[in-house]
């Protein structure tokens, strides 16, 4: 068994008690604490703007509908004013902006959802990691 | 100015023949400049009893519009593999956070319908631990 582990730590001084908030967890295939997810695609991207790009594909085949697929997204531009903007389907889930990554869980849970980018301000630089149960190769 | 960072690591010894060691540090700031963000919920928990949506932040309750950089911790603290929340911008489904799960992300609260819903995956007491940052 694949063993990957995600840890996070939030740390603010944003309240008159610091905020310390440090957690990790083994990423596992769906429902199960024996078997970790044992595939995973990365990259690095420049992504110009003016287009909606799909980053990953939800392709229907059940191999990773409604998992426990996990997705990181790192915006690595150093313009401040440069953001990537994040769909699954049509829904606009939020700005990342230079500098900020996420980490979430992906159901892709049919065909339409896939995750989507689009880069505004300039060219904006992308790395990304989805570790999953499995995904089907286009037919060449 | 209240400074608020986000360390993600990201490691594995045996996924591939080579290691993976991935840290990565995001400051968190408002949208488009290097201001701090200035609001947060605080660290909370909420234990829901049925398996119906909940809505756990409310669009119309944070200063809203597309320009925002607020940011989302979700942690399911369930220890019983199976139980999950499904996750939801809107009506659009992000995923399941299974038992022990972390997620992080961005929440654009672009209108007054851009709520973050959870549906937990069972009618049993579970409990997911939640922190918003504002912009």
């Amino acid at each position: 068994m694949a063993t990957t582990t995600a840890a996070v730590t939030l740390t603010s001084d944003l309240l008159s008690d610091n905020i310390s908030v440090t957690t990790d967890t083994t990423c596992m295939k769906g429902g199960t604490t024996a078997d970790g997810l044992d595939q995973m695609d990365m990259g690095y991207i420049e992504i110009a703007t003016g287009t909606n790009f799909d980053l990953l594909d939800s392709n229907n085949s059940g191999l990773n509908n409604n998992k426990a697929n996990k997705v990181y997204i790192s915006n690595e531009s150093t313009d401040e004013t440069y953001y990537a903007e994040i769909t699954i389907d049509a829904t606009v889930i939020g700005r990342l902006y230079a500098g900020d990554w996420m980490f979430i869980p992906w159901g892709a849970e049919d065909a339409t959802a896939d995750i989507e980018i689009r880069a505004y301000g300039g060219t904006n630089k992308i790395t990304y990691a989805y570790f999953h149960e499995g995904r089907t190769l286009v037919s060449a | 100015m209240a400074t608020t960072t986000a360390t993600i690591t990201l490691s594995s010894t045996d996924l591939l023949s080579d290691e993976i060691a991935l840290t990565t540090t995001a400051t968190l700031t408002s949208a488009g400049n290097s201001t701090g963000l200035t609001g947060t919920s605080g660290l909370g928990r909420k234990t829901t009893s049925s398996a119906s949506q909940y809505i756990l932040f409310d669009a119309d309750d944070y200063p809203s519009g597309p320009a925002k950089a607020h940011k989302i911790y979700l942690k399911n603290t369930s220890t019983s593999a199976g139980e999950f929340f499904t996750i939801a911008h809107n009506a659009e489904e992000i995923g399941r956070l299974y038992a022990g799960d972390w997620a992080f992300f961005p929440w654009s609260n672009h209108d007054g319908a851009a709520d973050i819903k959870i549906t937990p995956s069972v009618s049993s007491s579970i409990t997911l631990e939640y922190m918003l940052l504002t912009d």
